[in-house]
């Protein structure tokens, strides 16, 4: 099990992910952004984190999605590969036309950092397999621009229990069509540990580890 | 200029017109200390001594710490005052070789800031660095001051720490980070006088960057793991004048600046601008010739500029060229040693019957919710607790807090500083730490007006600490704290540290009062014994300076599913009075108070 975690100049949450999945046993490897000759071949995941990928003083994730980094990802994707976009990633995985939809500034115009009450609506994905569909999970949010707005019908996997920042619908993640790829505002990576607070993220990881086991049986 | 005579006396001449800047500046009270530093010589310290404080956790890893105002910006300027005051204070523990992990705020407003609490978060989120606990005090005595004080807190392999000073002639200095520009050019100076004086503009301020912040902490940490850093110092207040100086005169050496190498955001400033401009994000670093290359390689891998701008040299001296052009030569030490006020004495009075004043709590979650409290994944005990508690991923524990009794130390000086020293030791002991050490940060009004204050804050900072056997590892003072003449409380900050060997976490079940209602120094030990014991008990102990304003408790309980019910309790404005969950037999009186459910 090969994971990369990108590390954007302005990502914050690049060292919680890979902790995180240190955890629960992957081999995990950071792709830099300054490093020339990145290669996502030989991983089975590639996670776009948290923070403010090039300051992200335009729109979040703007920038990040139109440099070298992100073609690369596109094209990991495309190949079958299983892409997770966490708040700021998610922003990144929006603004490169992965995923369905926009995120906008919170509803309160102010930045919100609290544990918050979530729902998991699609327990087949790759990455919620260990999930019960309508499991009740709590994973705390931090961002200033996480309030979804909807383009089509989207493959509604994890939903707010309350309004938390406008989102449409109070969807907190969606995953495409095909289920490689799925992209979250609450962050997984900071409730993997009970010394935290919680452990519900840690089985975002476990359902990845599980999803890969399987296939690699298959194989 | 103050101290225009003296400069005169110790130049033996006239002052060139840069080096009237210069001086105005590093002889400046926010650079220069003149009217605290014999007094901070008689508190009790340990270790270097630095840019920041430094104690051990254990034997592999140390905590780096200290509290910085930025009070005269945000007055001006809320939003980039209070956020470069984050980014300061964040480069100052940077710079000695630790990962910065948390940050605590300090704010005294007449009303919540937006401007300021937005300044603090975008700047604190952007960076990664965590904001897990503050105080946020409210009264009309801070209508044209707002005070915004930050601590930062890092933490480093013990082999890491790196010193705040040069070593040897030879040496190179490069300065690394964003491009420099003419913001905050005479910010130290504005930063010490009052608000209505001259300077008081929006020139004076600096413009953050956090996302140049956040490469610039990456690139020196890589640069310190590669062993090529030999001392560092950021870039602050004085700017490259500043930095460069101190590094050379703490080693007795002395330094050749080139001006003409700083890589410029605005390419027509006069050479003694680029000497003095305080912009964000820049960091002094002290190599080897033969290092440097590796250091400015690092430095534009991580999109930031660098050049080599001074060497060490052995003679005393401060000297600045502009290309061939000699901007300025002056003796160092003249430089580095401004003059000094001569202390009082102080001696205490009785503690006095201490009144309610005008001073009241808000509901401090709508402020940390603000802030990313997370980040990192070491927030073990959140914001709205009290202290804080953040893990080492080695599996050690450590406990944060920050304190303030503006409504005691406005009454007694001496007695209120005195006091926060004790709140704080019992916050750090109800969060199960041992106290490690003390940062301070004294804001105050007008010390040539009212030197009597001032005098007795700091005898108490130094008897406290003495009585807790707490080193007073580093510490900052905002004087001039002054509107029309009109000085804000005396207020006194107090950061504080501590080893924490098991983290307990709020249980439900019964709440007890455990204490007394009045204070008595004496019987303090017996309550700091009761706390003790309550945490080995495991039991959650609570430490409120006042029972009228449980409101943050209450609210942050409920964040986390559980309920905070107590009946109202009586007591006098300083008590020694703990919350205990779940322990009634203590050995202090106590009383069955409500339920957390």
């Amino acid at each position: 099990m090969k994971a990369a975690v990108v590390v954007y100049p302005g990502s914050n949450c690049d060292r919680d992910t890979y902790h995180a999945l240190k955890l629960t046993g992957f081999d995990v490897d950071y792709a830099y952004f300054f490093d020339q000759d990145l290669s996502f071949e030989g991983y089975d995941l590639v996670v776009l984190p948290g923070g403010f990928s090039y300051g992200d003083y335009l729109r979040p994730g703007a920038v990040a999605a139109r440099e070298n980094i992100s073609r690369k990802v596109k094209e990991f994707a495309e190949n079958g590969g299983l892409l997770l976009g966490i708040c700021n990633g998610f922003q990144v995985l929006m603004e490169m036309g992965l995923l369905p939809g926009a995120l906008l500034q919170n509803e309160k115009g102010k930045f919100i950092c609290r544990w918050v009450d979530l729902v998991v609506e699609d327990n087949t994905t790759p990455f919620t397999l260990a999930f019960k569909k309508g499991e009740k999970i709590r994973l705390p949010i931090a961002h200033g621009f996480g309030r979804y707005v909807k383009v089509g019908e989207p493959r509604v996997v994890f939903r707010y229990r309350e309004n938390v920042n406008g989102s449409d619908e109070k969807i907190a993640g969606v995953a495409s069509e095909s289920g490689n790829i799925l992209g979250l505002m609450p962050h997984p990576e900071r409730a993997s540990e009970e010394i935290l607070g919680g452990e519900d993220g840690r089985k975002v990881f476990l359902s990845i580890a599980e999803y890969l086991e399987s296939r690699g049986a298959e194989k | 200029m103050r101290y225009y005579k003296e400069l005169l006396k110790r130049l033996g001449r006239e002052p060139t017109p840069v080096e009237k800047e210069a001086f105005a500046v590093m002889w400046s009270e926010h650079c220069g200390y003149s009217h605290t530093k014999k007094y901070i010589e008689k508190l009790p310290k340990v270790g270097l001594g630095g840019n920041a404080g430094v104690v051990a956790l254990d034997e592999d890893t140390s905590i780096v710490f200290k509290i910085e105002s930025h009070n005269h910006p945000s007055a001006i300027e809320p939003y980039n005052g209070a956020a470069t005051g984050v980014g300061g204070i964040i480069r100052d523990v940077l710079a000695m070789g630790a990962r910065p992990t948390a940050i605590l705020d300090s704010l005294h407003f007449h009303r919540v800031i937006d401007g300021i609490i937005e300044g603090i978060a975008d700047y604190g989120n952007s960076i990664g660095v965590p904001t897990v606990g503050g105080e946020l005090r409210i009264s009309e005595r801070y209508r044209y001051n707002p005070l915004v004080n930050v601590m930062a807190v890092g933490t480093a392999k013990n082999e890491m720490i790196v010193p705040s000073k040069a070593s040897r002639a030879g040496q190179v200095i490069v300065v690394f980070g964003g491009a420099t520009g003419r913001d905050g050019i005479h910010g130290a100076s504005f930063a010490s006088e009052d608000l209505t004086g001259e300077k008081a503009t929006k020139l004076a301020i600096q413009v953050g960057d956090p996302f140049a912040e956040k490469l610039l902490i990456e690139a020196f940490l890589e640069m310190v793991r590669e062993g090529l850093v030999e001392g560092a110092q950021d870039l602050g207040a004085g700017g490259i004048l500043s930095a460069t100086s101190e590094l050379a005169s703490k080693s007795g050496l002395g330094v050749q600046v080139h001006l003409e190498r700083v890589h410029l955001r605005e390419p027509d400033m006069q050479p003694w601008e680029i000497l003095l401009s305080e912009s964000q994000e820049r960091m002094a670093v002290v190599t080897s010739k033969e290092n440097a290359k590796k250091i400015l390689e690092i430095a534009k891998k991580y999109m930031l500029y660098g050049d080599v701008v001074a060497e060490l040299i052995d003679e005393k001296v401060f000297r600045a060229f502009y290309k061939d052009e000699l901007v300025m030569e002056v003796p160092i030490d003249i430089l580095t040693t401004p003059p000094y006020e001569e202390p009082l004495n102080y001696v205490p009075g009785e503690m006095p019957d201490f009144n309610e004043l005008d001073f009241s709590y808000t509901d401090a979650t709508q402020v940390y919710e603000q802030y990313d409290h997370m980040v990192g994944t070491d927030t073990v005990i959140p914001p709205g607790f009290g202290s804080a508690v953040m893990r080492v991923k080695t599996g050690k524990f450590y406990a944060l807090s920050i304190h303030s009794r503006a409504d005691l130390t406005l009454q007694d000086p001496y007695w209120g500083t005195y006091i926060t020293v004790v709140e704080s030791v019992r916050k750090i002991l109800a969060a199960g730490g041992q106290p490690l050490g003390i940062t301070d940060c004294i804001n105050y009004g007008d010390p040539d007006v009212a030197p009597a204050g001032l005098a007795a804050i700091m005898y108490a900072l130094k008897d406290s600490a003495e009585h807790f056997e707490l080193p007073v590892v580093s510490g900052n003072a905002s004087l001039y704290n002054t509107y029309a003449a009109k000085p804000i409380p005396p207020t006194m900050v107090i950061g504080m540290v501590g080893r924490v060997e098991k983290v307990v976490k709020p249980k439900k079940g019964k709440v007890y009062l455990a204490g007394w209602h009045g204070f008595d120094l004496k019987r303090e030990e017996l309550l700091h014994k009761a706390i003790m014991k309550a945490r080995e008990s495991g039991a959650f102990v609570l430490t409120p300076s006042n029972f009228k304003a449980l409101v943050t408790y209450e609210k942050s309980f409920a964040r986390y599913g559980m309920k905070l019910k107590v009946k109202e309790i009586e007591g006098e404005p300083v008590h020694q009075m703990v919350l205990v969950f779940g322990k009634d037999n203590l050995g202090i009186p106590m009383q069955e108070i409500g339920v957390l459910r």
